[in-house]
């Protein structure tokens, strides 16, 4: 535990100094605010359901496939390349200790990009709403829809900090997560667009198609429904990505 | 140094140490031991196995088989434990760009267990060490000459004053004022720590050692104390000398004094000669040779006895087959 709480603190400092995290953090606000504001004009030009902050939410996954592959790209690629996870393994700090380390600090840094997120809804609230313009301002669609990103980024981290165990390769790392977590992303909505009610031969992909409805999870949060299996889902993924990441890194030689 | 603990016979102990990559055998029945405090040099031509059986020992890469202890512990069994006991300073010591030599080894020590209210003053004392607080303390790892890495990447392995320090290519692509000084710093360590060493550097090794590990295409061909391989390994003296006599001459009254000995031509010059004069070890006519040529009438202008170094004794061992290898 010694060792996890060093290794936590060298991470986070490293992401705070490393311009890796600040490009990805200029990427991310950049992609998020443009969004918003597109979403902010949509919403002044005709009604909708949709709040603003509920329409840009629904383009969570454009972060998720360009900036979150670029954290986690080099957590392990870039160690392994010029071997410093080797020499850090003499020591004896766990294999355990180093993943955990790397994922925590890579979630915690997803999980503060997000909240910088809140500032564009925060200003839109200062500048524009009215009195008449109640949902402009609801927060519970806002920190529902956060809620997911941060339970669902677990999972996503733990799919990056994976692929970057993997390989040597930083730009390969990276390709690897966005490959992974597109699939996961679009898996569910795939799964939902297909007949799968006239195709009986599919029929035993109901269930696994019922549980990765990644949108439909998101919807739920930000509906305020609170449901324990997309929880259990990202969890136990969770830590089954870490797992084969400890043993990835266990492994190497 | 680490918690009391019994002094146990041998710090590091690898026995029938075996590593195969598919069919390639890097490594096989090596095993030799280091005595605590003992400075050994690990030898073997490129690609003999020195690094891969080097980082066995460390815990970073996994036998195919046989036994490695640390201090008594069991890499294999109890890697944490052995970890505790030992510091590794990789071939081509990596080390992170973007740290500060002082930041870096301040994480190292409290990664190692160092004492949370000692590591400020193991940091300053392996810095004063390696003579790294005046010119390199503040500086970025990235920043700094070989040299200079050289000495982070052993200040790191003193750090936690472990029982245990191997260290693969130290010397590597340092000047020779730098290799003086890591030289000095090794042998300081002589009674404090068993220290295991590869180079390519032999009188790096000559100088430093109190014995030789030497490896052939992953096995053992020789170890023990530089005299003692000498003896095993060269099993004659020689002598070189600049006459003007003839080979003939000078084969005939070496004989006189030893049947055994032969005479071989060297490239001469300005009409002198030079011959080289084989004697077996531990013969007599060693003495009393340049006496007995004085004698027969041979006209020398210089005789010296020829030093075999280290650099002789490798060539030696690692020109012999690897099933001829036995313990000194």
């Amino acid at each position: 535990m010694r060792h996890f709480r060093t290794l936590l603190a060298h991470e986070l400092r490293s992401a705070a100094l490393s311009w890796n995290t600040w490009a990805a953090g200029g990427l991310f606000l950049a992609l998020m605010g443009g969004i918003h504001f597109f979403a902010l004009i949509e919403a002044s030009r005709a009604p909708s359901d949709r709040t603003p902050v509920e329409s840009t939410l629904w383009f969570f996954w454009l972060p998720l496939l360009c900036v979150l592959p670029l954290l986690t790209m080099r957590t392990f690629a870039e160690e392994r390349r010029s071997g410093t996870l080797a020499a850090l393994l003499t020591t004896p700090a766990s294999a355990t200790a180093v993943v955990w380390a790397k994922f925590l600090s890579t979630w915690i840094v997803w999980v503060v990009f997000w909240l910088l997120f809140t500032l564009f809804p925060f200003l839109a609230v200062q500048r524009l709403a009215t009195p008449s313009d109640a949902r402009l301002g609801d927060p519970s669609i806002l920190w529902g829809g956060l809620c997911f990103i941060a339970i669902s980024g677990l999972l996503h981290v733990a799919i990056g900090i994976l692929c970057s165990c993997v390989t040597r390769s930083s730009a390969l790392a990276a390709l690897l997560a966005f490959i992974c977590l597109l699939a996961m992303t679009a898996a569910g909505g795939a799964m939902e667009s297909l007949p799968i009610e006239s195709w009986e031969w599919l029929g035993w992909l109901r269930e696994p198609a019922a549980h990765l409805r990644t949108f439909g999870h998101l919807q739920d949060f930000a509906a305020g429904i609170l449901d324990s299996r997309p929880i259990i889902l990202y969890g136990t993924g969770t830590l089954l990505c870490l797992g084969l990441a400890v043993l990835s890194v266990e492994g190497q030689e | 140094m680490n918690e009391a603990a019994p002094l146990p016979e041998a710090a590091v102990v690898a026995e029938k140490l075996t590593k195969r990559y598919g069919s390639l055998t890097a490594v096989e029945d090596l095993s030799f031991s280091v005595a605590p405090g003992e400075i050994v040099g690990f030898l073997g031509p490129n690609g003999a196995g020195k690094s891969t059986t080097m980082r066995i020992l460390s815990g970073t890469m996994s036998g195919t088989s046989g036994r490695a202890t640390i201090w008594g512990v069991s890499v294999a069994l109890d890697p944490a434990g052995a970890k505790r006991h030992l510091a590794y300073m990789p071939e081509n010591n990596p080390l992170p760009e973007d740290m500060r030599v002082e930041e870096y080894l301040t994480l190292r020590a409290r990664l190692k267990d160092v004492d949370p209210s000692r590591v400020g003053e193991r940091v300053r004392k392996v810095m004063d060490d390696c003579d790294l607080t005046r010119r390199a303390s503040g500086r970025l790892i990235g920043q700094l000459s070989k040299g200079f890495r050289q000495r982070v990447g052993i200040a790191d392995a003193l750090l936690a004053e472990p029982r245990v320090v191997i260290l693969d290519e130290p010397t590597i692509g340092l000047d020779p004022h730098q290799i003086l000084g890591i030289r000095d710093l090794i042998r300081s360590l002589r009674g404090k720590m068993a220290v295991l060493i590869s180079s390519h550097i032999l009188h790096e090794v000559e100088q430093v050692c109190d014995k030789v590990v030497i490896i052939n295409r992953g096995r053992l061909v020789a170890q023990g104390r530089t005299e003692d391989l000498r003896r095993e390994l060269l099993p004659e003296v020689s002598f070189t000398l600049v006459t003007r006599s003839d080979e003939a001459a000078l084969l005939a009254a070496c004989r006189t004094i030893e049947p055994a000995a032969f005479v071989t031509a060297l490239p001469s010059a300005d009409g002198w000669s030079t011959f080289r004069i084989s004697l077996p070890t531990g013969s007599p006519a060693r003495e009393t040779l340049a006496s007995a040529l004085i004698a027969a009438g041979i006209s020398l202008r210089e005789i010296a006895e020829d030093r075999f170094g280290l650099e002789d004794i490798f060539l030696a061992a690692t020109r012999r087959t690897p099933g001829e290898s036995r313990r000194s």
